[in-house]
């Protein structure tokens, strides 16, 4: 019964991991691998496709755009959801319940369908061609999501922490920040690798509003590697690698904290 | 706790000063500049592109140039988001196959005055270049200075060819005999891959029309040629090649997916393409093992070709700086730059004073355009339903055709009625 029940795991557990392993595998594959190679190894070892792209392609200055639309999203969604999920989570005012659904209803709203209105307005605000229309984007479009997380994680501390704090003579920020935000760090790692994961991947507002080589994203740089007339395979799967790294890397650090973040956020409070 | 959320704000804040950095222009020292959207961007047609933008800002030493490369799949949606938006650039390279979309929009400006007052452009141009050019707009101007054209090719193996004591096909007969010779599923070789995903109609239509001989794409009264019944035969036997001849994932294939068997997975005799994928070949096989032969003729002894796109460059009429900009399309036309995109590129430049060290594959597609028995059957880059037809409507038909879902007449009955359609709006529009 024992063997039969691991039996069960392990084999559709493995399927799965092959399935999504092996993509990852062959760019990795291609991404090693020489020029014109078809060994399904990549050995000899070459680093000359990294080289391509990041020092002939730019992604050295792609890189250094993402990572900073990435960190900003990042803080700058964090921070507003953590003052706007307090308000919807510990206040009762006129309209809440209608602003909930506002804010839902934005979810179902394509980026894509958002493009020119965006671009007239950052247009108007002199901010086409800038990495801030990046940030603002960003920022707007993971707010609702992130605002609905926060206030449904909050909900779940009991408001008893927090008033037994100012009966101890704090105010209500001092209270929140020493009683409230300590309890939201899982939270606030799920809400906040989710802005920056949004925002790194983020292909179509980084081409749009961006009209300057030196200030596109990693996700633009890869578009550059599927042509009509030209695709470099190496290139291609190197960049892959390049765009894939900070994604796992943050991944690995916070899935602990990510899983328990979504479901307690997820709990009705 | 207070510990941790002040480093936090002064990473934050840092962050948040560099983006402002990143946000200024930088000042381009009083020189007139300019802005350069290569709209088919990539590694290997960007350092082209940057070569010729020097020797200009060279030659031209008050003025500047920003290059700004497009992935080509989202070029278009860039292109219009700017126009709708505001922001365009003071040039593009624009092919035909999109022109007439943005000359819709009045976002081109005409270079006819330009090109006429020029001496070392007037007259230089390739006619057949030009008539396409002004074909597909309604007003018959000339809205980018041409640069050059693609050729239909068929890249093939000549390692595999040569084992095989093979000849490249002349005729379609001999083509269809060739591919069969070739295929060998037992060591997974295939004698073709057929585009079947995206971007399929294009090269359908050349085996078609190539096969059948028939040189016009819509007869007298208007009505699209597409289903007469020697299409339909020529269409069932490009059909039947799928899966006898062809790996069965074909039906998915878009030019990266061929490229990857043919290229990479050397599992492909023969790819059907154009001039334009030369040094994606050139690189992975090297120049021992691939090669290129034309549209083969029809078995009548007629060869049809398609009429390609046209690249080129067009001035923006929303731009700023239209003296600079107009220099510089000029400037891209010029024997000696258009000699060095062409060749660099791989296609057929559009001055007809380009001479010198052209590669196998760009004479032979000179000397089938330029044979007067060829016959050029021109594709109606003028409708603008026809970029909507052959990709949204027909492409997953096709699919179907390849499946046996749907069989070749009925795919082509619907088809020409599409386009009957479309051509009999436009003449209602523009007489």
């Amino acid at each position: 019964m024992r063997g039969a029940r691991r039996w069960q795991i392990y084999v559709p557990l493995g399927l799965y991991l092959l399935f999504t392993l092996v993509p990852f595998y062959w760019m990795l594959v291609f991404a090693f691998r020489p020029r014109g190679s078809t060994s399904i190894v990549p050995w000899p070892i070459t680093f000359e496709h990294f080289d391509t792209v990041w020092n002939g392609m730019g992604f050295a200055v792609f890189f250094q755009n993402s990572l900073l639309v990435g960190l900003a999203s990042l803080v700058a969604t964090t921070v507003v959801a953590l003052a706007g999920g307090y308000a919807l989570a510990r206040y009762a005012f006129r309209g809440k319940a209608a602003f909930m659904v506002g804010m839902l209803c934005t979810q179902f709203i394509p980026g894509a369908l958002m493009i020119i209105p965006l671009f007239e307005i950052f247009r108007t605000l002199s901010l086409t061609n800038s990495l801030w229309s990046l940030v603002i984007a960003e920022t707007v479009f993971q707010l609702p999501l992130s605002l609905i997380l926060i206030s449904g994680f909050i909900r779940n501390i009991p408001y008893e922490l927090e008033q037994a704090a100012w009966v101890d003579g704090c105010s209500r920020l001092r209270g929140f920040l020493a009683v409230v935000l300590p309890l939201l760090r899982p939270a606030l790692v799920a809400v906040g690798s989710f802005a920056f994961i949004h925002s790194w991947n983020n292909f179509l507002f980084a081409l749009m509003f961006i009209n300057d080589q030196e200030k596109f994203t990693v996700p633009v740089g890869l578009a550059y590697n599927l042509g009509e007339n030209s695709v470099d395979f190496g290139a291609l799967a190197a960049g892959g690698v390049v765009a894939a790294l900070p994604v796992v890397i943050v991944f690995a650090f916070i899935q602990r904290y990510l899983v328990q973040g979504l479901s307690a956020g997820a709990v009705k409070g | 706790m207070r510990r941790r959320v002040v480093p936090a704000a002064f990473l934050a804040v840092a962050a948040l000063a560099a983006l402002a950095g990143c946000g200024s222009d930088a000042g381009s020292g009083g020189k007139t500049e300019i802005t350069f959207w290569d709209t088919n961007a990539g590694p290997s047609r960007t350092p082209i592109w940057q070569h010729a933008i020097a020797e200009f800002e060279r030659a031209n030493p008050t003025i500047k140039v920003k290059y700004v490369g497009i992935p080509i799949a989202q070029a278009p949606q860039k292109l219009d988001t700017a126009i709708a938006g505001g922001g365009v650039p003071d040039v593009a390279d624009v092919s035909t196959s999109g022109l007439a979309n943005l000359v819709a929009q009045k976002a081109l400006d005409p270079v006819d005055d330009r090109i006429s007052k020029n001496p070392a452009l007037t007259g230089k141009f390739n006619e057949a270049l030009l008539t396409t050019v002004r074909n597909v707009v309604p007003d018959g101007k000339t809205y980018i200075v041409p640069l050059s054209t693609n050729a239909g090719a068929f890249w093939y193996r000549k390692d595999w060819f040569k084992e095989a004591g093979l000849e490249p096909p002349k005729t379609w007969s001999e083509f269809f005999t060739v591919v069969d010779k070739l295929t060998k599923p037992s060591e997974n070789r295939f004698g073709f891959t057929i585009r079947g995903g995206a971007g399929s109609i294009a090269q359908m239509l050349e085996v078609v029309y190539g096969q059948s001989g028939i040189t016009e794409f819509f007869d007298a009264a208007g009505k699209a040629t597409i289903n007469d019944p020697r299409n339909v035969t020529a269409l069932e036997k490009y059909a039947g090649l799928y899966k006898k001849n062809t790996p069965e994932a074909d039906l998915q294939n878009d030019y990266v997916k061929m490229v990857a068997q043919f290229d990479t997975a050397g599992s492909i005799a023969v790819m059907q393409h154009n001039l334009g994928s030369y040094q994606d070949h050139i690189k992975a096989l090297g120049p021992d093992k691939v090669a290129s032969f034309s549209v083969p003729k029809s078995d009548s002894g007629t060869q049809a070709v398609l009429s390609n796109p046209v690249g080129g460059v067009g001035v923006f009429s929303a731009g700023e700086n239209k003296e600079a900009a107009f220099k510089l399309a000029e400037f891209f036309a010029s024997k000696d730059i258009d000699g060095y995109i062409a060749d660099k590129t791989g296609v057929i430049p559009a001055n007809t004073d380009v001479q010198g060290t052209q590669a196998a594959h760009i004479v032979e597609a000179q000397r089938v355009l330029n044979d007067p028995a060829t016959k050029v059957v021109q594709m109606p880059y003028h409708l603008p339903e026809f970029n909507e037809i052959t990709k949204t409507w027909a492409e997953p038909l096709f699919q179907k055709v390849l499946l046996g879902e749907l069989t070749a007449k009925d795919f082509l009955d619907q088809l020409a009625a599409k386009l009957t359609e479309a051509q009999a709006g436009y003449k209602e529009r523009h007489g």
